[in-house]
C-alpha cells in the first residue's frame, strides 16, 4: 500500500463510500402495524412518532431503510430484526 | 380464550385446556422446526389421550415441517443479502447459530409456561417483547404453510375464515386451513394484546 500521504488519503475515502451499508426492512403480512412500531422504539431507540413513520413507510411503500452504517454493524441490526421475526436485508448503499 | 390483560407487571391471558395443548404443541414443532431439542416430554404432562383428536389437525402439519427445505425456515431466517451471495453467506455463519439458539430458548420458555396447572398464562414484563417475538415466529411459520405472503393472501384468509362460520369447508384440505387458520388468528390477536400490554394501550377486541 502506498504511503503518499494524497493516495492513501483518496483509497479511504473511497472505501468508505463503498463500505457504506443499509438495513432495509420489508413489508409483510404478518407482522403487526403495532408490533413492528414497538420493535423500532425498542431496538433502535426511535421517537414514538419516528418509529410509527418508518412503520408507515414499510407498509405503504413496502420497504424501509432503517439504518446505514458499516457492513458489520448492519450485520447486527438485520440480525436482530431477524431476531424478532422482521423481514430485513442488507445491502450496499446506493445499489 | 381471553386476550392478555395487565395486572401490575404481568400480562396476563387465558386459555383453556384444549387451547393449551394446542399452543404448547405447535411452539414445540416449531422448536424443533428450528433444532431445538424435543421439548421436556413429546407430550406436555397434563395432555390427555383425548387431546389427540384436537391435535389431529397437526399431523400433516409436523409432517412438512419435517422437510428439510421447509420453505417456513426461510421465513425465520430470511436471506439476509439476496443481492450478495458473499454477504449473505457470511451472514448466515454468523448468525445463524445464534438466532436459532435465541428462537428455541423463546419457545422453550411458552411451552414450560402452558404446562403449568391452571387456566392462566403470566407472562412478566420483562419476558413479553421475547414472547411476543416467539408468537411472532409460530405465526410467521404457519403463515408460510398457509401461503399467506402478500397484505392480499391474509385478505383472503379472513374472508375464507368468515365463510366458514356458516358454510362447513368442503374437504380434508380446506378443513386443515380453516382449522390452522383459524388458529393463526388467535395467535395474532394473544400476541396484538401482549404488544399493547408492552405499549400501554387498548388491545383490539378482534
Amino acid at each position: 500500500m502506498s504511503a503518499d500521504p494524497v493516495t492513501r488519503g483518496s483509497t479511504s475515502v473511497a472505501s468508505r463510500l463503498d463500505d457504506a451499508w443499509v438495513t432495509i426492512v420489508w413489508n409483510d403480512p404478518v407482522n403487526s402495524m403495532r408490533y413492528v412500531t414497538h420493535v423500532f422504539q425498542t431496538y433502535f431507540g426511535w421517537t414514538r412518532v419516528k418509529a410509527e413513520r418508518k412503520m408507515r413507510e414499510v407498509h405503504e411503500k413496502g420497504r424501509s431503510v432503517v439504518s446505514t452504517g458499516g457492513r458489520e454493524q448492519m450485520e447486527v441490526d438485520v440480525q436482530a430484526m431477524h431476531g424478532y421475526g422482521l423481514w430485513a436485508t442488507m445491502q450496499r448503499s446506493g445499489e | 380464550m381471553k386476550a392478555f390483560r395487565p395486572r401490575g407487571e404481568v400480562a396476563v391471558a387465558e386459555l383453556d385446556h384444549d387451547e393449551r395443548a394446542v399452543v404448547a404443541r405447535i411452539v414445540a414443532d416449531v422448536g424443533l422446526l428450528l433444532g431445538g431439542d424435543v421439548f421436556g416430554m413429546e407430550r406436555a404432562p397434563w395432555e390427555t389421550e383425548q387431546d389427540a383428536d384436537i391435535l389431529d389437525h397437526l399431523t400433516s402439519f409436523e409432517a412438512a415441517l419435517a422437510e428439510p427445505d421447509d420453505p417456513a425456515i426461510l421465513r425465520l431466517l430470511p436471506n439476509a443479502a439476496p443481492t450478495d451471495r458473499e454477504a449473505a453467506e457470511e451472514f448466515r455463519r454468523y448468525t445463524e447459530q445464534d438466532l436459532r439458539s435465541l428462537k428455541v430458548a423463546r419457545l422453550r420458555r411458552i411451552w414450560a409456561a402452558l404446562s403449568e396447572d391452571g387456566p392462566e398464562w403470566e407472562v412478566p414484563r420483562d419476558e413479553a417483547l421475547g414472547t411476543a417475538a416467539a408468537l411472532t415466529d409460530v405465526r410467521l411459520v404457519l403463515a408460510s404453510r398457509l401461503g399467506i405472503e402478500t397484505d392480499e393472501d391474509a385478505e383472503r384468509l379472513r374472508e375464507d375464515l368468515a365463510r366458514a362460520r356458516s358454510d362447513e369447508p368442503d374437504g380434508d384440505e380446506a378443513r386443515e386451513r380453516v382449522w390452522l387458520g383459524m388458529l393463526y388468528q388467535a395467535l395474532t390477536w394473544l400476541e396484538d394484546s401482549l404488544v399493547a400490554f408492552l405499549m400501554g394501550e387498548e388491545a383490539d377486541d378482534e
